[in-house]
């Protein structure tokens, strides 16, 4: 019973082709997986086994090299740092920060919304209250207050953001937590005298994580676009550690004359969110039976 | 949901349509309706007080003081002291924020701690900008996506429906910064047809001022389009599939465009109206990054270097704005819905 929405997301999977194998039967999630693993590889095993130079530390004399330039296939910075390298390893920080945040919400706004939903009463009322607060706030602009205070670093970007994702995941979870509670095993479970911690843990998390987990796909491309959007600012991962928005905020000062500077980092953070983008839509679409 | 203009039971005492001269004020007060917009918008006023505490933690967390950073690295420590006091930084932060609250409530927002003019005088032309930056977006997008979104639900799965929630999904995917920069590049870069950079205010000239604030409305936009133009077709699509009252409208005989538009994209807008209330807390938000790209005078930018130069008399006023903002609009969202929906205006819901 605690797997009733992954058997009923199976059952109402769209069933094309007869025969051939899973992921011909589903290119709406192999075909944005497998983009999302490859530009994971690149970006955490690329820089170590293909023949990159590192992304800092470039020397002014191989400034602005064309792509294609013997040993840079993407050619150079202005500081005559490698565009690929820098890219790849820009990638990594997105990606780490997107997963911690996204795990970081999951775990603490799951579990608040959860609460909030299966207890009710004024626990609801009070965590509910306080997250309208966190909503209406401008998420942006307290992060970039927090990344001035507390200084730009990966870590304080982390946690800015995984503040501000928890209220959409302790929504999301409330909302599905409140749907269960209605369910004959819940009360089935209740009747049987189970403790109301081992009912969250055993019987409602399960059947809510399908739901938490499609948003989780949605708010990777939510948090990569707002780290960029923070590092391109200034206020993200500070440079010259390399990061897609502060790549790009950089060619922005010479965009008329090289736009490639700027076209490579875009070009990256799109296909990446775009590919979290659909697979997040294509769970989406199945767990809810549409 | 079921049909909207469904006869509401047991309406006639307090029915806000009731013409009976006597006692009409007080019919309309003591009507559900009236309790919930008291309600909203006494649920409303914990929020942005709220917000306003948040605020004033967290930049009172900021390490590196206002009055070191103001005099430079230089002043001594009794320059620092002097202006502290001057300033009032002395004082520990409750009193401070009661002090702030107090005169925020007069309309009183402080003084800039750089430029030293009143933070109102600052906020007023600034919110002018962004205020038409965030409107024209809001027409552009919504004026296209729901002309879109209803030819696509009109034949679901058909070319016209599957080309535009393609580029959606592409559209959604492409961060408002990114499409900023690429419209810089083809249309002010190679095209030479629009402004890169500058503002036009529209009281030099309204044609000038549209030129200017083209490629910033484009780029703000038309992830707004995408997001709505999938929503929209979204729920079309369901309450085009599963309703009753569907079912019975095309049973009547009606043709399936007026289904769709009389029946379904009545009740779907109700979802729409939710969605844009949402949006504009975020949006406004989200004008930062594109004001600096265009170096449009709006609050964003104006809140932008006020992070830089740690004013944060101008911060906390500018978090407040867009929490009013934020706030006011999620209101009227919900009021929208008590004047559209007549089970919510008659109390039957």
């Amino acid at each position: 019973m605690a797997v009733v929405d992954a058997a009923v997301a199976v059952e109402a999977g769209p069933v094309r082709g007869r025969a051939g194998a899973w992921w011909l039967r589903n290119l709406e999630i192999a075909v944005p997986a497998a983009v999302v693993a490859l530009v994971a590889l690149a970006c955490f095993v690329g820089p170590l086994v293909l023949p990159v130079p590192p992304p800092i530390g470039g020397s002014v004399l191989e400034s602005y090299l064309p792509a294609g330039s013997p040993g840079h296939l993407l050619g150079t910075d202005p500081n005559g740092n490698d565009i690929l390298s820098r890219i790849l390893h820009g990638g990594r920080s997105s990606l780490t920060v997107a997963v911690a945040v996204n795990l970081l919400g999951l775990a603490v706004g799951g579990t608040l919304g959860a609460l909030s939903g299966y207890l009710g009463g004024a626990t609801d009322t009070v965590i509910m209250r306080v997250l309208d607060v966190l909503i209406a706030f401008p998420s942006l602009v307290l992060t970039l207050a927090v990344a001035q205070s507390l200084g730009a670093s990966q870590t304080n970007t982390v946690l800015a953001l995984a503040f501000f994702s928890v209220p959409a995941f302790a929504r999301i979870s409330r909302a599905a937590t409140l749907r269960l509670r209605e369910l004959p095993f819940m009360a089935a479970a209740q009747l049987c005298g189970t403790p109301g911690w081992r009912v969250l843990a055993r019987h409602v998390a399960p059947n809510i994580a399908p739901q938490l987990i499609t948003f989780a796909m949605l708010g990777m491309g939510i948090v990569i676009v707002i780290e960029g959007a923070l590092s391109f600012l200034g206020l993200g991962i500070p440079p010259p550690a390399p990061s897609w928005g502060n790549m790009i905020s950089q060619g922005q000062q010479s965009l008329s004359a090289t736009p490639a500077l700027v076209v490579w980092p875009c070009l990256a953070l799109f296909v990446t969110v775009l590919a979290f983008n659909l697979l997040g839509e294509t769970l989406r679409a199945r767990w809810s039976g549409r | 949901m079921t049909v909207p203009t469904a006869t509401p039971a047991g309406t006639a005492p307090s029915d806000p349509r009731d013409d009976r001269a006597p006692g009409r004020l007080a019919t309309v007060l003591a009507s559900p309706g009236t309790r919930l917009v008291g309600k909203r918008v006494l649920l409303a006023v914990p929020i942005v007080v709220g917000v306003s505490i948040l605020t004033f933690w967290v930049l009172n967390l900021i390490p590196g003081n206002a009055a070191q950073q103001l005099l430079g690295p230089e002043a001594t420590a009794e320059q620092v002291r002097a202006l502290e006091q001057e300033l009032g930084l002395d004082q520990p932060g409750y009193v401070r924020y009661l002090d702030w609250l107090g005169a925020a409530v007069t309309g009183d927002l402080g003084t800039s701690l750089v430029s030293r003019q009143p933070v109102t005088a600052l906020l007023g032309e600034r919110l002018a900008v962004t205020g038409e930056l965030v409107g024209l977006a809001f027409l552009v997008s919504l004026g296209l996506a729901v002309p879109v979104a209803l030819l696509a639900a009109y034949r679901p799965g058909r070319m016209f429906d599957r080309v535009s929630m393609l580029v959606s999904i592409t559209g959604l995917s492409v961060a408002n910064y990114v499409l900023a920069l690429l419209l810089v590049l083809l249309f002010a870069v190679e095209l030479a047809l629009f402004p890169a950079i500058g503002f036009v205010p529209l009281s030099q000239s309204v044609a000038g001022n549209l030129h200017s604030m083209a490629l910033p409305v484009a780029a703000i936009s038309f992830p707004l389009f995408c997001f709505y133009t999938r929503f929209l077709r979204g729920d079309l699509v369901d309450q085009l599939q599963g309703e009753d009252y569907i079912t019975t409208a095309r049973a009547k005989g009606i043709g399936p465009g007026q289904v769709l538009l009389r029946h379904a994209f009545r009740n779907s807008s109700f979802g729409l109206i939710t969605v844009v209330g949402l949006n504009l807390g975020t949006l406004i938000g989200g004008t930062v990054i594109v004001e600096q790209i265009f170096a449009l005078p709006g609050i964003g930018q104006l809140m932008l270097q006020a992070v830089n130069t740690r004013d944060f008399v101008v911060v906390q006023a500018c978090v407040l704005v867009f929490a009013v903002v934020a706030v006011l609009a999620n209101l009227v969202a919900d009021l929208l819905y008590a004047v559209l929906d007549p089970r919510i205006r008659y109390g039957s819901r």
